[in-house]
């Protein structure tokens, strides 16, 4: 695996959307907490200075581990069109082809680039726990690992965009096509998510029967559902109106997806002609 | 030993069969000719050898060997188009090839040298022309001097100069031992460089052998007579004959070069109660004999 790593990294390294795209995902992650921070500091406190919304700084630890968790998701799209762009480069170049004809195994080919996802996810994860660790230091509060799971929430909740990105590259193969139906598909689902939210709400209200948030049962929501805003005072305000969050079984929903996206991809790209 | 061989390889894409069970045998050392029109499945079968492509039946040898990954790190392969990412430059993407056939850089320059591109061995790949793309398609087939060279359709986009340059290196490269197997659909191409020689067509293999064996010249005779069906019915009975066909009214006989006797065919005929109304010898060539192969 090191060596084939060795080789993305040739492909990467003098690659202009790479570093651009680098860049942008370090500086937006901090930048992207930054307005949240500098909103809550100078709109919300104003507004509402008993703190009431917000419970505390959000930004304190250690609720700041979920802040800053939950608000860099926003980002994630980079690392996203990034591998959309990479993994169908390799399609239109024609050099998904030629790896294999110099002599990769089609499976050593599929493995290094769902690996590569895995290594931006990590490498996002450690951006925001550095960006949560400044944020929390600047605000203050008492030093605690309390809620650092959250950190894994976002692991989760990138690698499986990852993975979708990877996957959606191997099915379509041609760069605008692909990155076209990750937003279509993207927004399809959220928009499904909110109308089966909707549901949910709907089947207790007069069912009695409480489903959870059904919203959070699809394939990208259900780890994008792991992560609760920072607010969650206007939630706690709905009070018992809103189904029950489920955890565990969102958990485990977002798990066996990341599962099956993994082995769609590689089943697809073993068995397909090049 | 033999390099590759090819054992009942069928290839369907849907309801078409770009390959209908081929086999054929490349021995070690020769220049092996693919030669077919466009769309007779050439690049389809380099492809299935390669591992890009999934043979929808049959099975391949590598080396004697069942084909494996590493048996493709020992092979220099150009499959149809230079493959090569746009944004690197000559030497990146070479780097990149050399690594995954897990060579050393060092005869990178080398190989740029060879196919003329030192010059421009930073320049990136998207700014290179047809005929340059095709040379380092050709330089990084040759990384790591292979014992065995794939080239599919070598001298496509490539100048009269860049085409004699080509398949110059092809008779050094095989003057030094090499094996190249070379899919082409230009007959002189194969004539000129290759020693055998497989002739697909519509995804049927019609011959495959030395190019001598293949394309050995012929004599063809060339018979007419009133009662066409009657002639044919009486030629059936002569048997030193290799082929028999029928071409625009008349039939033709095919002889081992040198082995037709008119006399006797014609002595033959009139024994049978037949009168001749043409008899002509004809020597195939080359091309008359790719032609009638393939029509």
């Amino acid at each position: 695996m090191k060596t084939l790593l060795k080789i993305e990294w040739l492909k990467v390294k003098n690659y202009t959307a790479f570093k651009v795209i680098s860049i942008f995902f370090g500086v937006g992650i901090f930048a992207t907490n930054y307005i949240f921070y500098y909103f809550k500091k100078n709109v919300i406190d104003k507004a509402d200075p008993t703190g009431f919304l917000s419970a505390g700084s959000p930004f304190a630890f250690p609720k700041v581990w979920l802040t800053v968790s939950y608000y860099s998701g926003c980002i994630l799209i980079l690392p996203v069109l990034l591998l959309l762009m990479l993994v169908t480069n390799e399609f239109t170049y024609r050099t998904s082809r030629q790896n294999i004809i110099d002599g990769l195994s089609r499976k050593q080919f599929i493995d290094v680039k769902l690996m590569s996802g895995a290594i931006l996810a990590l490498a996002s994860t450690v951006l925001v726990f550095i960006t949560a660790l400044v944020f929390g230091f600047i605000v203050g509060g008492d030093f605690s690992f309390a809620g650092i799971e959250n950190l894994g929430y976002f692991f989760l909740k990138a690698i499986t965009y990852n993975f979708v990105a990877i996957l959606i590259s191997v099915l379509v193969r041609r760069t605008g096509f692909a990155i076209a139906i990750f937003f279509i598909y993207t927004a399809i689902e959220n928009g499904l998510s909110l109308f089966l939210f909707g549901w949910a709400i709907g089947i207790k209200e007069d069912h009695k029967i409480d489903m959870g948030n059904m919203g959070n049962y699809l394939p990208m929501n259900a780890s994008d559902g792991l992560l609760y805003s920072p607010f969650a005072t206007l939630t706690k305000m709905a009070g018992s109106k809103l189904p029950a969050d489920y955890t565990s079984l969102v958990l485990t929903l977002a798990l066996v997806y990341l599962a099956l996206f993994f082995l769609w991809t590689k089943n697809n790209f073993i068995k397909r002609d090049l | 030993m033999a390099i590759l061989t090819v054992e009942n390889v069928s290839k369907n894409y849907g309801k078409i069969n770009a390959l209908k069970s081929v086999s054929f045998s490349v021995p070690k050392g020769c220049v092996f000719g693919i030669l077919g029109p466009n769309g007779s499945g050439k690049t389809t079968l380099l492809g299935i050898i390669m591992n890009v492509l999934k043979a929808s039946s049959g099975n391949f040898n590598l080396f004697d060997e069942a084909a494996t990954d590493e048996h493709r790190k020992k092979i220099g392969t150009l499959l149809e188009t230079p493959n090569f990412y746009h944004y690197l430059s000559a030497v990146r993407n070479l780097k990149i090839s050399a690594a995954i056939k897990g060579h050393g850089e060092d005869d990178i320059d080398n190989v740029l040298h060879t196919v003329d591109l030192y010059k421009r061995k930073d320049s990136p790949f998207s700014t290179f022309s047809l005929g340059m793309k095709q040379r380092l398609a050709i330089g990084a087939a040759l990384l790591g001097n292979p014992d065995v060279l794939v080239f599919d359709e070598p001298t496509n986009g490539l100048d009269p100069v860049g085409i004699a340059e080509i398949r110059t290196l092809i008779k050094h490269l095989s003057a030094k031992g090499k094996t190249i197997i070379m899919a082409s659909h230009l007959l002189d191409e194969v004539e000129k460089v290759c020693t055998h020689v497989a002739i697909l067509k519509q995804g049927n293999l019609l011959a495959s052998g030395t190019v001598k064996e293949v394309f050995e010249e012929n004599d063809i005779v060339q018979i007419a007579a009133a009662d066409r069906q009657k002639l044919r019915t009486a030629l059936e009975g002569l048997n030193n004959y290799t082929r028999l066909d029928e071409v625009a009214g008349q039939v033709e006989l095919s002889y081992k070069s040198g082995t037709a006797d008119l006399e006797a065919i014609n002595q033959f005929c009139f024994n049978n109660g037949i009168v001749l109304s043409h008899l002509q010898l004809k020597k195939s060539n080359f091309e008359s004999k790719f032609l009638a192969l393939t029509n």
